[in-house]
């Protein structure tokens, strides 16, 4: 695992790119896209995206808190994104998942899923810290954010495609999907030099850092967070 | 205290990572969860973790065995009020399973979840009959088999964290550059056993211990199959590492015969292995007694009920060589309890003060995860 610094980020994108080929290539991902996903399947991917992301201003002030004065500008702006306060029309994040879970049909589900997602960011609050320090606390986070970005920016079309096409999602909901594949290609960038920049100013080693890095993205990290019941392949 | 009713649950939780050794590859969790109810409301939760090379349960015997052979002789019981934990252990019976060893899982469950609804009906936690002689514990983490260079990058996220104590699993072709990996991962400061789960032969052990002790090795942990004790004797004086039993460990009989015959330095307890609480501790105290370490071991894929139980022993006993289990979230998808029983930085996680195993299980959880659940009612 020796990288020079130069390649520290095309190591963490080849990471990135393995856990978004985990993903699409995964039995579960594969049904959503050619339909042979049940509709209650459907209804939990839709409900489990957004748990996922629900909360995620908050893990991104977390992080702006945190972040160097490379990378701070560029996580402002995510934030700021998150919020819809970039610009006078944009929406909250947040609001764009209400907006799909009502679109789907899944209102009803709104209360319990806001809850799950409440729970989860209490959970990354209170359980015991893994790490020694917030320094490497932040990395795990802020690589989750940015693998995240990553992905969407891959996939995201093609799950809207998906659900607009099998579960007949309406357009208009499925805009948190839109939005995804076009901003997150230069979220995506923007993220893998943040992370850099990040990993440079506290000082952490290449291998220390992508001992951190694999550590928040540990096997199939997109498919176990969308997919709640997906099970690991057997290690070869 | 009688009990009126109880739910067994027998779960399938998602492992976040497949997790492999000589004996078993698991993707998900096996576990068998007892709720049990009182006379006045009261619940209680035990588990048990089923293990064919182990006990010779399995999740269906398990389910059997306590519907009817457990809980019929359960649910007839008085358990007095003011009833200690040795009272309530001996009103639990032991009971034959063919083909097993012991059905010990199905025991420690039971057992566990009658002690946590009693201690529930006042208010009471297990800590206050299981004394905590430190505040906090510290667990050791586990690598599991598979390609060398994954067990070096989980040893180096497990110095990542800052773990004191790290255990191999190995019994493969490969053994000895995989332990010459980890040692190089982890560095020279962290404590590392081996774990052959029984894979090895004789003469295969000893190569391998030779070749690596050198490289500083604490422990070894069955390194030979269930057998004659003589074997693991012989083991013993022909190597320079600790050696560990485990699944040669499952009864007070097994401890004594290897007590008796010098074989071991470290007995492997584990709950649901040596069926539950009291006769783990009872087992923890004849290997003190004739000065033999204790690891007080876990499960693979035990959720938190199991990893608060366990927890409850390791903070009591005067000395545990090392600590296993409280994986949590780090292995299962999701955990069954309120409270994240996962340890934190350095593996260490503080005593459980709580009423009863000191968590609060989410029912609705384990339903969600059950493949089968089965109600049981007291006939009167």
């Amino acid at each position: 695992m020796n990288t020079s610094h130069g390649t520290l980020a095309s190591t963490i994108e080849a990471l990135f790119a393995r856990r978004v080929a985990d993903l699409t290539t995964s039995a579960e991902f594969r049904a959503l896209e050619d339909g042979r996903a049940t509709s209650a399947q459907y209804d939990a991917f839709i409900e489990n995206v957004a748990r996922a992301h629900l909360r995620s201003p908050q893990l991104l002030a977390f992080l702006y808190a945190l972040a160097p004065p490379a990378a701070a500008g560029t996580l402002l702006e995510n934030l700021l994104e998150e919020l819809g306060r970039e610009h006078e029309s944009d929406r909250p994040h947040p609001d764009l998942l209400r907006d799909l879970l009502t679109g789907a049909g899944l209102a009803h589900r709104r209360p319990a899923i806001e809850a799950e997602a409440d729970d989860d960011i209490r959970r990354i609050v209170v359980d015991p810290l893994l790490y020694g320090s917030l320094r490497e606390v932040g990395l795990a986070a802020l690589t989750e954010i940015v693998a995240f970005e990553y992905m969407l920016s891959r996939a995201s079309g093609r799950i809207g495609r998906a659900l607009f096409a099998h579960r007949r999602v309406p357009a208009p909901a499925l805009a948190w999907f839109t939005h995804h594949s076009e901003v997150d290609i230069r979220h995506a960038e923007q993220g893998l030099a943040g992370l850099d920049a990040y990993v440079r100013y506290y000082g952490f080693s290449d291998d220390e850092a992508l001992t951190i890095i694999e550590m928040a993205l540990r096997e199939n990290v997109f498919a176990r967070r969308y997919f709640r019941d997906f099970v690991s392949p057997a290690v070869a | 205290m009688r009990l009126v009713a109880a739910t067994v649950y027998a779960l399938r939780i998602p492992f976040v990572e497949s997790f492999r050794h000589s004996a078993s590859d698991r993707r998900w969790s096996d576990s068998v969860v007892v709720r049990v109810r009182d006379d006045a409301g009261h619940e209680g939760y035990g588990e048990g973790t089923p293990r064919p090379y182990v006990t010779g349960e399995t999740v269906e015997t398990m389910v059997d065995h306590i519907a009817h052979e457990l809980w019929p002789r359960v649910a007839a019981c008085e358990f007095p009020e003011g009833a200690g934990l040795a009272d309530i252990s001996a009103l639990v019976p032991d009971t034959r399973l063919a083909g097993a060893i012991a059905p010990h899982a199905t025991r420690a469950a039971v057992e566990i979840a009658i002690v946590d609804c009693h201690l529930r009906r006042t208010a009471r936690s297990l800590g206050a009959v299981l004394p905590p002689r430190r505040a906090r514990v510290t667990y050791s983490g586990v690598i599991t088999a598979g390609p060398i260079e994954r067990a070096a990058r989980h040893a180096r996220q497990m110095r990542a964290v800052g773990l004191a104590h790290v255990k191999v699993k190995v019994g493969f072709d490969d053994d000895v550059a995989r332990i010459t990996a980890v040692r190089e991962a982890l560095g020279p400061g962290v404590s590392l056993r081996l774990d052959a789960n029984g894979a090895w032969t004789f003469e295969r052990a000893v190569d391998v211990l030779d070749a690596v002790a050198p490289l500083g090795i604490a422990a070894v942990e069955q390194p030979l199959p269930r057998g004659p004790v003589s074997e693991l004797a012989r083991l013993r004086q022909a190597t320079t590492v600790p050696v560990m039993a485990d699944e040669s460990v499952v009864t007070l009989g097994d401890a004594d015969a290897l007590i008796a015959e010098k074989a071991v330095d470290f007995l492997n307890v584990r709950l649901s292995k040596c069926g539950g609480i009291t006769r783990s501790l009872a087992i923890a105290a004849r290997a003190f007694d004739a000065g033999v370490g204790v690891q007080i071991g876990s499960q693979v894929g035990e959720t938190a009920i199991l990893s608060a139980a366990g927890r409850h022993v390791i903070a009591t006993l005067r000395e545990v060589a090392f600590a296993e289990g409280s994986f949590g979230t780090l292995l299962l998808a999701e955990d069954v309890s309120v409270e994240s029983i996962r340890f934190g930085h350095r593996g260490e996680a503080s005593v459980l003060t709580g009423p009863g195993l000191g968590i609060r299980v989410i029912e609705e959880r384990l339903r969600q995860r059950a493949v089968a659940v089965r109600e049981l009612t007291a006939e009167r």
